[in-house]
């Protein structure tokens, strides 16, 4: 967590979106700031970027009032996926409140989803967040490409991990409000055993969820995505 | 590369206007506000509190606004979320010019917020955590400056940008007033036309009846005077009667009355047709137009205007019609020698001259008036600008010469003359078919 002031009633909140290079986590912002009503949600502030890729992070704030009158604040941030900048992927993952981690789908990029991966654990222990009870959830993104991972495949690999995954086109727009959702549900468990969002502050499971993720009018689109 | 350095900086800690702003960024673009109009400028926190204020020391903007002034605020947005705002107070006269600058200095603000929060993100970063990549940071930042250089700068041009703006709406706004002004006296010209000519159709047919029946009732007369000519008393009686009542002069003028009411009802259905067809109320579009007659119908149609004992001098050395929209040219017509009649009010001289040049169809009005001071002529088209009485006109005409000029690609020159006086010279491109 960011910050929590009582006196200021305030809360803010930070996710991050992980991953290899060229996954997709730029995108899905992109895609969450398309696909989210304004209303509720501040603009898209992308950090400098070279041919597609993050130098620094992309960042899109949230914003929620509670029954009680706290105002909670949720930066969603994207850390920079090439290897180099693991000092920034660090400072950005500070304090986190959950991950939501963007997998590549195509066969070719197992190994760096692998890496990619094993990085967080190694980034996560260094910053002091413990991975088995953070909020965590996997996305497979770029379903849209051929010479992909199956399903099948993908149920098979994580399933002992019990880390929901769901399967998404960044690109096309779909299982991205799915990734973000169950991220933030995962998120609201954890800060209501620690700060009794809903016995203090009046703010239940649905009303955080809804108050966050508040699609545009229905588009037809995230029915295919889903989890696996 | 040690990696098991402590890493304490947490990208996302919140900011406040306070972090992100200093007073080298905020207070030139202060004052430039106040230089441009504005009486006191101030930007708050979220809580409300003064960071910063410029101009009057009335108190604050915020609370309660002076009598005779008005003031407007614009939030000022940290990634999204308003932590306070921007408020200026300007004189009511000013309340125009108040939403530009606020538009103006609210804008450069936020940008400055904007990449002061990414440059204080990206320095942060790189020297707290590790200079890696130290090269693009320094490349990052060459950016950054660049683009905030633009806004920087506006704390010096603010005026001129406001001045600009104020011009542009101005502008736009005569040039609405004079469509109105051209419309309503399109409309009152077909109006006044319609409503003149019907009466004034039954007075001339009525005249030409009275003329002939007058002169059958004369015709009577004189047969019943011939026929008691030599009837003695009575008609020594009749002649007396006669010579009272003047009957032989009244005889004599009775042709001259009908042929001047005559003519006076034809003159007046002239001028209607020529108001009419001056302000070209029917035709919107552009027409062949003979210049020459249609300057001399708009000095008749200033007739009453001109003053006692004004010469006109005309060289009128147009063959062929131009082509133009009638309605626009009338205007030209009208604004110009309207200023040039005003010019004095006796002894006028007023020289009209037309003609071709070239590609280029010129018009020439000289008078010798007072003339325009050679420091004025600059600034006489623009819009409200009047060298006149309070009352005396409201300084749109030559700013509509100006426009429709502009409009045909032509251009208005004021030209002082040696002996005194004003000549304005009117030239545009006679377009292709016009040889
Ligand atoms: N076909 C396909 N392409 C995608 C999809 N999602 C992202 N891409 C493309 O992949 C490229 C990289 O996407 P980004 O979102 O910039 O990747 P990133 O994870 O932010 O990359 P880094 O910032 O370098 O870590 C872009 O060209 C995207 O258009 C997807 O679902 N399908
Ligand atoms: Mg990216």
């Amino acid at each position: 967590m960011i910050e929590y002031d009582d006196i200021e009633r305030k809360m803010v909140l930070k996710l991050v979106y992980y991953g290899p290079a060229m996954s997709g986590k730029t995108t899905n912002l992109l895609q969450l700031h398309e696909q989210l009503q304004r209303n509720g949600r501040g603009d898209l502030m992308v950090l400098d970027t070279r041919d597609d890729r993050t130098i620094f992070f992309d960042l899109l704030p949230f914003f929620l009032v509670a029954p009680s009158g706290l105002k909670i604040k949720v930066k969603v941030y994207t850390v920079p996926g090439q290897v180099k900048h693991d000092a920034t992927r660090k400072a950005v993952l500070q304090r986190a409140d959950g991950v939501a981690f963007i997998a590549d789908s195509q066969h070719r990029e197992r190994a760096s989803n692998v890496n990619s991966f094993s990085n967080l654990e190694d980034n996560l222990a260094l910053v002091g967040l413990d991975i088995d009870t953070l909020p965590l959830v996997v996305q497979y993104n770029k379903r849209d490409l051929p010479d992909i991972v199956s399903e099948e495949e993908i149920h098979n690999s994580w399933q002992s991990t019990g880390i929901p995954v769901f399967c998404a086109s960044a690109l096309k727009g779909w299982g991205v409000v799915e990734t973000f959702r169950r991220l933030v549900a995962l998120t609201y468990a954890r800060l209501d055993s620690r700060f009794l969002l809903e016995e203090r502050h009046g703010l239940d499971r649905d009303a955080f969820v809804a108050g966050l993720v508040r699609p545009r009018a229905a588009t037809g689109v995230g029915e295919r995505g889903g989890e696996v | 590369m040690s990696e098991r350095e402590n890493i304490d900086y947490v990208v996302g800690e919140e900011k406040r206007l306070i972090d992100l702003l200093t007073g080298d960024d905020v207070m030139p673009l202060l004052q430039a506000a106040c230089r441009a109009g504005a009486s006191r400028v101030e930007v708050r926190d979220e809580a409300q509190g003064i960071l910063w204020d410029h101009g009057l020391s009335t108190g604050s903007v915020g609370s309660g606004t002076l009598p005779g002034f008005v003031s407007a605020a614009e939030e000022l947005m940290v990634e999204g979320e308003p932590v306070g705002d921007i408020r200026l107070l300007a004189p009511e006269s000013c309340a125009g010019v108040l939403k530009t600058i606020l538009a103006l200095v609210g804008g450069a603000l936020n940008t400055v917020i904007t990449s002061n929060l990414k440059r204080m993100l990206t320095t942060e970063i790189h020297t707290r955590v590790i200079n890696q990549s130290y090269d693009e940071l320094l490349a990052i930042n060459a950016r950054l400056t660049e683009s905030e250089r633009n806004y920087r700068e506006l704390a010096e041009n603010l005026e001129t940008r406001v001045q600009q703006r104020t011009a542009e709406l101005k502008q736009a706004y005569a040039g609405l007033v004079a469509q109105q002004q051209m419309a309503s006296v399109g409309r009152l010209a077909a109006g006044v036309a319609h409503e003149i000519n019907n009466p004034l159709g039954f007075v001339h047919s009525n005249l030409h009846s009275l003329q002939t029946y007058l002169q059958r009732l004369v015709e009577m007369l004189q047969f019943y005077r011939a026929r008691h000519s030599a009837d003695g008393e009575a008609a020594a009686e009749g002649d007396a009667l006669w010579r009272k009542l003047k009957l032989d002069f009244i005889l004599e003028d009775l042709d001259d009355l009908f042929r001047e009411s005559i003519d006076g009802a034809e003159r007046v259905k002239s001028i209607v047709s020529d108001l009419k067809s001056f302000s070209h109320i029917d035709a919107l579009g552009t027409e062949k137009i003979e210049l020459d007659v249609e300057v001399d119908r708009a000095l008749g149609l200033l007739a009453h205007e001109t003053p006692p004992g004004t010469r006109i001098v005309r060289d009128y050395r147009t063959i062929t019609p131009v082509t133009c929209v009638g309605g626009q040219l009338s205007q030209v017509l009208l604004n110009l020698l309207r200023n040039a009649l005003q010019s004095r009010s006796e002894g006028l001289l007023l020289e009209v001259a037309t003609g071709f040049s070239g590609d280029q169809v010129w018009l020439s009005i000289a008078d010798n008036g007072s003339g325009i001071p050679e420091e004025l002529r600059s600034r006489v088209f623009e819009p409200f600008f009047t060298t006149r009485e309070v009352g005396g006109g409201i300084g749109l005409g030559l700013t509509v010469v100006h426009n429709i000029l502009e409009q045909w690609g032509g251009r208005v020159d004021i030209v002082g003359r040696p002996e005194g006086g004003t000549r304005v010279e009117v030239r545009w491109p006679r377009g292709a078919d016009d040889g």
